[in-house]
């Protein structure tokens, strides 16, 4: 029997696709738990302000990354930026210091993100314009202050 | 866990949304029911991966629960729901990524030939859609299963129009290279 040409198959296959797919496993009880703590959907914005100052922090740190690696026509060492960010990223974890992580494995996330801030650096002394190394020391600063603000926002707790 | 038929008329979706907003979780139960199949079948095309579609479908059911006071009526409800998930599968994908992959742009394979063969709940033309490279199937089921307007598609991805056309081509010739080539 011939094979239908693509353009068919194609027609005939999106018109009679069922978008309906069962999952293999029961995915309720998992969100049962995650919503059971909070018995009530939200209403309005109503005790946003932690996130608030979470996000404003992000907001500030890149706005700083990008007026030192962008705007500003003379570059700043790569010191001074890393100072900055030790600044914010220990302001954030005094911040949350008496509040309960959402996962008990950050701080080791935290040490790969380091690790991975200390292998650029260590590149950023041979070549301290490199632009790409700049922008990725920037991305592992970033991503060091949302993980401390992600694993100590109030969400839920497990999926 | 309760049951619900599932033509459940609109009307009586409606109800069950408003007993969800004042806090009811029976009624969220019964919504969930009506809903997940959709949902984890959008979940899985845009993930290709099980596991993460699995992820993403109680994501999307957390985060409704949490934000349905935002649903107005003006639209119908699976509209919204549908949107609230394609958006927060495209965001688990991202936070999937690794900090290289984010900083160098490196968009992830899908399923090789027997994972996609082997994976359950998938025929024909799903089993080509979960091995097409991450940007072109995300465009491809947006826009040919979902049936989104590239310009939608663009500004969910963060895209330029012109790149979701071209990743919907891209798809297309892969699809049907590994059809006559089956």
């Amino acid at each position: 029997m011939n094979k239908p040409n693509f353009d068919d198959f194609l027609d005939k296959s999106l018109n009679t696709l069922d978008k309906e797919i069962t999952p293999q496993k029961d995915l309720w009880a998992g969100i049962e738990r995650a919503i059971v703590n909070t018995n009530e959907p939200e209403q309005s914005a109503v005790t946003l302000w932690p996130k608030l100052s979470a996000i404003a922090a992000c907001t500030v740190a890149a706005l700083v990354a990008l007026n030192m690696f962008v705007i500003s026509p003379k570059p700043q060492p790569v010191v001074a930026i890393s100072d900055y960010f030790a600044q914010q990223k220990q302001s954030l974890l005094v911040q949350y210091k008496n509040q309960d992580a959402l996962t008990d494995n950050w701080q080791t996330q935290l040490q790969e993100l380091e690790e991975a801030e200390y292998a650029i650096k260590q590149a950023l002394k041979n070549e301290p314009q490199n632009q790409a190394l700049l922008t990725m020391l920037a991305q592992i600063y970033q991503q060091q202050l949302d993980l401390i603000n992600k694993v100590h926002a109030p969400r839920w707790q497990s999926i | 866990m309760l049951h619900v038929k599932p033509d459940q008329p609109a009307e009586c979706e409606n109800a069950l949304i408003e007993r969800v907003k004042s806090g009811d979780q029976s009624a969220y139960t019964m919504l969930y029911q009506l809903h997940i199949k959709r949902v984890y079948g959008l979940c899985l095309r845009l993930l290709a991966d099980q596991s993460h579609a699995e992820d993403a479908a109680q994501e999307v059911f957390v985060q409704v629960w949490h934000k349905i006071a935002m649903f107005d009526g003006r639209s119908q409800f699976s509209t919204w729901l549908y949107s609230v998930a394609s958006n927060i599968a495209i965001n688990y994908l991202r936070k999937q990524k690794s900090w290289v992959q984010k900083v160098v742009s490196i968009e992830q394979d899908g399923m090789d030939e027997q994972s996609a063969k082997d994976c359950k709940g998938l025929n024909g033309l799903d089993k080509l859609i979960v091995r097409l490279p991450e940007r072109a199937r995300m465009v491809f089921v947006l826009f040919a299963v979902e049936g989104y307007r590239h310009e939608e598609i663009a500004e969910q991805l963060g895209i330029a129009v012109g790149s979701s056309k071209s990743q919907y081509h891209r798809a297309r010739q892969l699809l049907q290279e590994w059809y006559e080539n089956e």
